[in-house]
């Protein structure tokens, strides 16, 4: 995970680290008494029966740390907030994931854990929609479905004996297509109640995954999908979606149009310029970026140029302080 | 008792210190360390699943790779490999991620002396980067004695090829508790200081070993404090920036 690497010039260099700055003071109040590094002694009350939580480990009676970050205190509980680690899941989180192996009744998915997670035939949906157990003939066309190195969307279902288990068990879940999958550190994408976000007016789908996995693509319609597909075709197209398509019907129906890669493709760069800055990554900014881009008519390879990224910061430090007078 | 060096320092003085961390792309934890002109870069990668068939897949494994600036590695660089693997394995808290294995490579920049001491402190660095949990940190020295049995610290590549001996120790960093004044520890006294390596070359009485602990532990608490400041401005700027 790369620091600012950006070219920057004597004046952009001035203004970016006033910028910087400036959001340092706005959270350096919060921020400074609960800092810690590793080994340093959290001075909890032991009459009161602390609970040591993730990041923390007993030394002589001492809570001590065992990650860098921030304190937290939730009631009884004491843990260490870290920025650069892993991801760590919770039951119910949407993650996206790469497929890197085709077991036995499961996919092996890459999810930016240490180890993978496992999607089984029997915790998702069939692409026809239809639900009825899985036989061995499904066993035999999983790779009709999910093959090496799909990207993937799934929510968290739990931890079982052999590793952390995914479910797609709804229609906005499953395979992802035409579109960019790209990473930036966890820490980044903060837990809401929404991380599938339309942009109506761009008509690109933005999905923010937990795991720091976001995926921007183009628009698909979750229910009229199925509509759409059983009129048109017959069930053994719908069944297996993966198969090559050689007709010219199927290559227009892949073909995206040029001005929704063009969104697409300054969605994902407003992303990247993000996460070079290490700021949060949620919806209004994103979008903030993207109109900014667009009224100054920029091109969409000069949003990761050093001057569009100083002037990201400056717009973000006027956003919070005027977020912060409002309070 | 000679004080002169030939870069100028006094006996007890280290040569600057620059630390950079995140500056790999593809690791999940990287950092450059430099001590004067010796330079490593260590990365990071992992947790990943899986042990090898040596290892025991109930703890976490650690995997050290030592890349020489030129060649190939030779008995050395497969020494220093040991001793950094066993250095690392005892810092880090092998029992929560149980059957997988973290890979540390170490690639070396510039050797000019105090090669396994700058190994070392980068290593550490890096697994913090990666946001491994540790007991506690790790700084690393060098001490070496002349034949008229003076002590000097860090020594260069030219001073390592006229000393008599010279010995490479490795301490915990010291602890500070977040608040000093609710500290549990009798009065300010810190934490009794543990030797976690301890590597000696050379002929060497009892009495030159026990000077250079005193004096490897006197440097360490400088070594420390240059890397807690590192860290927390780190660590200060990361969270503020993220909002």
């Amino acid at each position: 995970m790369r620091e600012i690497q950006l070219p920057l010039s004597q004046t952009q260099k001035v203004r970016l680290q006033k910028a910087l700055e400036q959001l340092e003071s706005l959270s350096t109040k919060v921020n400074s008494d609960a800092s810690v590094i590793i080994a340093d002694s959290i001075h909890v009350n032991h009459e009161d029966g602390v609970l040591k939580g993730h990041g923390t480990a007993d030394l002589n009676g001492e809570v001590v740390a065992t990650l860098c970050g921030v304190v937290e205190r939730v009631n009884k509980l004491v843990y260490v907030r870290a920025l650069r680690s892993r991801y760590k899941p919770e039951v119910g989180d949407i993650v996206i994931g790469r497929v890197v192996e085709v077991a036995q009744k499961r996919w092996r998915l890459e999810i930016n854990y240490n180890q993978d997670a496992v999607l089984l035939l029997s915790s998702m949906n069939m692409p026809d929609g239809v639900q009825r157990r899985r036989t061995a003939v499904d066993e035999l066309n999983m790779r009709c479905i999910f093959e090496e190195n799909d990207v993937v969307c799934a929510e968290v279902r739990g931890f079982q004996h052999d590793g952390l288990h995914l479910q797609a068990r709804s229609r906005k879940y499953g395979k992802l297509n035409r579109g960019q999958l790209l990473t930036v550190p966890p820490y980044l994408v903060k837990r809401q109640k929404q991380h599938f976000h339309h942009l109506e007016e761009f008509g690109i789908d933005l999905i923010l995954g937990c795991n720091g996995f976001i995926w921007v693509g183009e628009h698909v319609e979750a229910k009229d999908d199925m509509i759409e597909d059983q009129v048109s075709q017959s069930d053994s197209q719908v069944l297996f979606p993966n198969k090559n398509c050689v007709s010219l019907e199927e290559q227009e129906k892949n073909y995206t149009i040029l001005e929704t890669r063009k969104y697409i493709s300054r969605a994902a760069n407003a992303v990247r310029v993000l996460s070079t800055l290490g700021f949060n990554i949620t919806l209004e900014i994103i979008k903030g970026i993207i109109d900014l881009s667009l009224s100054m008519n920029l091109d969409i390879h000069d949003m990761l140029g050093s001057e569009f990224c100083v002037l990201v910061a400056e717009k973000e430090a006027e956003r919070r302080s005027s977020m912060k007078k409002r309070r | 008792m000679e004080t002169d060096r030939p870069d100028g320092r006094t006996p007890n003085q280290l040569r600057p210190l620059v630390c950079s961390c995140s500056i790999l792309h593809r690791s999940h934890g990287s950092a450059s360390w430099a001590q004067g002109e010796t330079k490593v870069l260590a990365a990071v990668y992992g947790p990943k699943a899986g042990t090898k068939k040596s290892e025991n897949p109930e703890k976490a494994s650690i995997e050290v790779i030592w890349k020489p600036k030129t060649g190939q590695i030779g008995k050395v660089e497969k020494e220093y490999e040991m001793i950094l693997k066993r250095t690392l394995e005892s810092i880090c808290i092998r029992t929560i991620y149980p059957n997988t294995t973290t890979s540390v490579i170490v690639q070396v920049v510039h050797d000019d002396g105090a090669l396994l001491p700058c190994a070392i402190n980068a290593a550490c660095a890096a697994l913090v980067d990666a946001g491994i949990p540790l007991k506690h940190l790790a700084v690393a020295i060098c001490c070496s004695v002349t034949d008229s049995g003076c002590i000097i610290l860090d020594p260069t590549k030219d001073e390592e090829e006229k000393m008599k001996a010279f010995i490479n120790l490795v301490f915990p960093n010291t602890i500070v508790s977040v608040l000093p004044e609710g500290s549990l520890q009798a009065g300010s006294e810190p934490m009794a200081h543990g030797i976690m390596t301890s590597i000696t070359q050379g002929a060497m009485s009892v009495d030159d070993y026990l000077h250079c602990l005193e004096r490897g532990r006197a440097a360490s608490a400088r070594l420390s404090e240059f890397v807690r400041k590192n860290i927390e401005l780190k660590s200060t700027s990361e969270a503020s920036k993220a909002g």
